[in-house]
C-alpha cells in the first residue's frame, strides 16, 4: 500500500518535471534572439528602444553588448555572436568590411552583410566639466591655453576610442603635441568613454572631453562643443550594419530598419544624437 | 625602443611603500587579535580579510566612495593638500587595502603558532612587553612574517582593478606596470605591451623564486 503510494508520487513528480520541461523548451524555441553590439555611448537609448521594441514584437528578444567599438570589433573577430553592429566611428566598421579600402580593412576582414550598411546616426565632441566648473574650462580655446601653460588635468579616450581620436584632432587642431602634454602628466587616459566622464562627474580631472551623449546621460555640464573644423571636417558618424556571425540576418534588418524608423529616432534625439546627415 | 622607465619605478615605488605600511599594520592587528573576545576577532577577522575575496573592481569603487573628491572625507583630505584620486600614493592607498589581508593571515598564522612559555619566560625574568615582542615574538616567527611581506609585495605590484579606478592611468603621473600593458595592448602597441609583460613576469618571478627560498630556509631550520 505504502510502497504503490510512493510509486504514484513519484510517477505524478515525473511527469510534472516533464510538462514543466517541455514548457520551457516550447516558449524559447518561439522566441528569436538578435543580439546587438553598441557602442556604449548608445547604452541608456539602445536600453530604451530594446524595450519599445520587444513591446511592439513579442516574439523577439534583444541582447545588447555595450563596449568601445574597438573592443566590439575584437569580439566580432574573434567569432563572436552579434547580428547588428552599431560602431561610433567609421574605422571599427571599416575594418569589418570587406567594401571598405584594404588600407582601413588591412586584414581583409568579411564580417559585414553586404547592403546592410548604413550611416544611423551623428554625435557632438563637447568639452565637458565637473559640476561648477571649479577650473572655469570656458573654451576649447581656454583649455588650449590652460593647456600650454601646463596648468590643467585633462580626460581624454585613448587612441583606441572613438572619442579619442577625436579628442587628438582637437589637440592637432590647435598645434599641442600630445605626447609632450601627456610626459608632463597633464592627460589621463580612459579606455572607454564611460571612464571619461566617470572621471569627470567624480571631479577627479580638471576637465575631459566626451560625446554630448554621454555628458546628457551623465548629468554633466559641457562649456564647448567640437566645430567640424576642429574634428578636421569629419563628422561623428555612428555606421551600423548586420553582421554575418549573428544567427538572424532577417530580424536584424528588421531591427535594424526600426532603429531609424521615427519612434527610435525620438529615443535617440531625446538622449543628444542627431539623424546622420 | 625609446623606453619610458617611470612605469617601473612607480609601481616599484608603490608597491614598496604599501609593503612597509601593511607590514606593521599587519603585524600589529595580527597581534592585537589574538587577544580579542571571540566575537570581535571573528568580526575583525572578516573585515581585515573582505579585500582578499572582493573583486578588485568593488574595493576600488568603495575606496572611490570615501575618497573620490566629491564625497565628505576626500574634500576633507583635498583642502589639506591630500588628494587619493588621480596621484601615485592614491595608488600605495589601493595596493596597501589589497595586500594587507595577505600580510595579517600570514602574521596571525605565525604568532599562533608562537609557543607562548617562551613569552612567560621573558616576562618572570622582568623583560618589557616591548622586549619581548621585537626580541623573541618576531624572531621566533620571522620565516612566516617575511612570507607575509613577499606575498604583500607581490599583490600590491600585482594590484591593477581597484588602481585603475582610482588613480587611472596618467603616463608619468599615476602609470603603474599593470595599467600600462593595458593601455598598450588597448591601443595595439603589442611590443610595448609585450616589453612590460616580460618586465612583469621577471619581477614577479624574483619575487616568488625569494619566497620559496625562504620557505626552503625554513624547513631546513625546522630539521635542525
Amino acid at each position: 500500500m505504502k510502497r504503490g503510494r510512493s510509486a504514484a508520487g513519484l510517477t505524478a513528480l515525473v511527469l510534472a518535471a516533464a510538462v514543466l520541461f517541455a514548457a520551457c523548451a516550447r516558449t524559447q524555441e518561439k522566441k528569436t534572439k538578435i543580439v546587438v553590439f553598441a557602442a556604449a555611448s548608445m547604452t541608456e537609448a539602445m536600453d530604451v528602444i530594446k524595450d519599445l521594441y520587444e513591446q511592439e514584437q513579442p516574439e523577439i528578444t534583444i541582447d545588447c553588448n555595450y563596449d568601445s567599438s574597438g573592443t566590439l570589433k575584437t569580439q566580432i573577430q574573434e567569432g563572436a555572436v552579434c547580428d547588428v553592429f552599431i560602431s561610433a566611428a567609421q574605422k571599427q566598421m571599416n575594418q569589418l568590411d570587406a567594401a571598405a579600402d584594404p588600407a582601413v580593412n588591412t586584414e581583409n576582414l568579411d564580417f559585414v552583410l553586404q547592403g546592410s550598411r548604413k550611416d544611423l546616426l551623428q554625435n557632438t565632441v563637447v568639452l565637458a566639466v565637473p559640476e561648477g566648473n571649479p577650473r572655469s574650462v570656458s573654451s576649447f580655446d581656454r583649455l588650449a591655453d590652460l593647456l600650454e601653460s601646463k596648468d590643467i588635468f585633462l580626460a581624454m579616450g585613448n587612441s583606441d576610442v572613438p572619442v579619442g581620436q577625436y579628442t587628438q584632432l582637437i589637440l592637432a587642431y590647435y598645434g599641442l603635441d600630445e605626447m609632450a602634454l601627456a610626459n608632463d602628466g597633464l592627460i589621463t587616459y580612459g579606455s572607454n568613454v564611460k571612464e571619461v566622464t566617470s572621471q569627470i562627474a567624480e571631479g577627479s580631472v580638471d576637465c575631459g572631453v566626451v560625446y554630448g551623449t554621454d555628458a546628457y546621460s551623465a548629468g554633466l555640464a559641457w562649456t564647448d562643443t567640437a566645430t567640424p573644423d576642429m574634428l578636421n571636417g569629419t563628422a561623428v558618424v555612428y555606421p551600423a550594419a548586420v553582421i554575418k556571425t549573428g544567427e538572424s540576418p532577417a530580424e536584424a534588418q528588421a531591427f535594424l530598419d526600426y532603429l531609424s524608423g521615427p519612434e527610435a529616432m525620438a529615443v535617440f534625439e531625446r538622449i543628444g544624437f542627431v539623424p546622420a546627415a | 625602443m625609446n623606453t619610458d622607465w617611470f612605469p617601473f619605478w612607480n609601481s616599484l615605488r608603490i608597491a614598496a611603500v604599501s609593503c612597509v605600511l601593511v607590514f606593521f599594520l599587519g603585524v600589529c592587528l595580527a597581534y592585537y587579535a589574538a587577544r580579542l573576545p571571540a566575537w570581535l576577532k571573528g568580526a575583525l577577522d572578516g573585515l581585515l580579510t573582505l579585500p582578499l575575496v572582493l573583486p578588485p573592481t568593488v574595493s576600488g569603487y568603495l575606496l572611490l566612495m570615501v575618497f573620490g573628491l566629491r564625497r565628505p572625507l576626500g574634500m576633507l583630505l583635498a583642502r589639506w593638500g591630500i588628494r587619493f584620486v588621480m596621484t601615485w600614493y592614491g595608488g600605495v592607498l589601493t595596493a596597501s587595502v589589497v595586500a594587507l589581508p595577505l600580510m595579517y593571515r600570514t602574521a596571525r598564522g605565525a604568532f599562533e603558532s608562537f609557543d607562548e612559555t617562551l613569552a612567560y619566560a621573558g616576562q618572570t625574568l622582568g623583560l618589557s612587553d616591548a622586549w619581548i615582542f621585537w626580541r623573541i615574538r618576531m624572531p621566533v616567527c620571522r620565516q612566516g612574517i617575511l612570507s607575509g611581506v613577499v606575498l604583500s609585495f607581490a599583490r600590491a605590484l600585482g594590484e591593477y582593478g581597484a588602481t585603475s579606478m582610482l588613480i587611472g592611468y596618467t603616463p608619468n603621473r599615476t602609470a603603474t606596470i599593470a595599467t600600462t600593458v593595458y593601455q598598450l595592448w588597448r591601443t595595439n602597441d603589442e611590443t610595448g605591451a609585450l616589453f612590460w609583460v616580460m618586465v612583469n613576469l621577471g619581477i614577479s618571478l624574483a619575487v616568488l623564486l625569494s619566497l620559496s627560498l625562504l620557505e626552503a630556509r625554513r624547513k631546513s631550520e625546522g630539521k635542525k
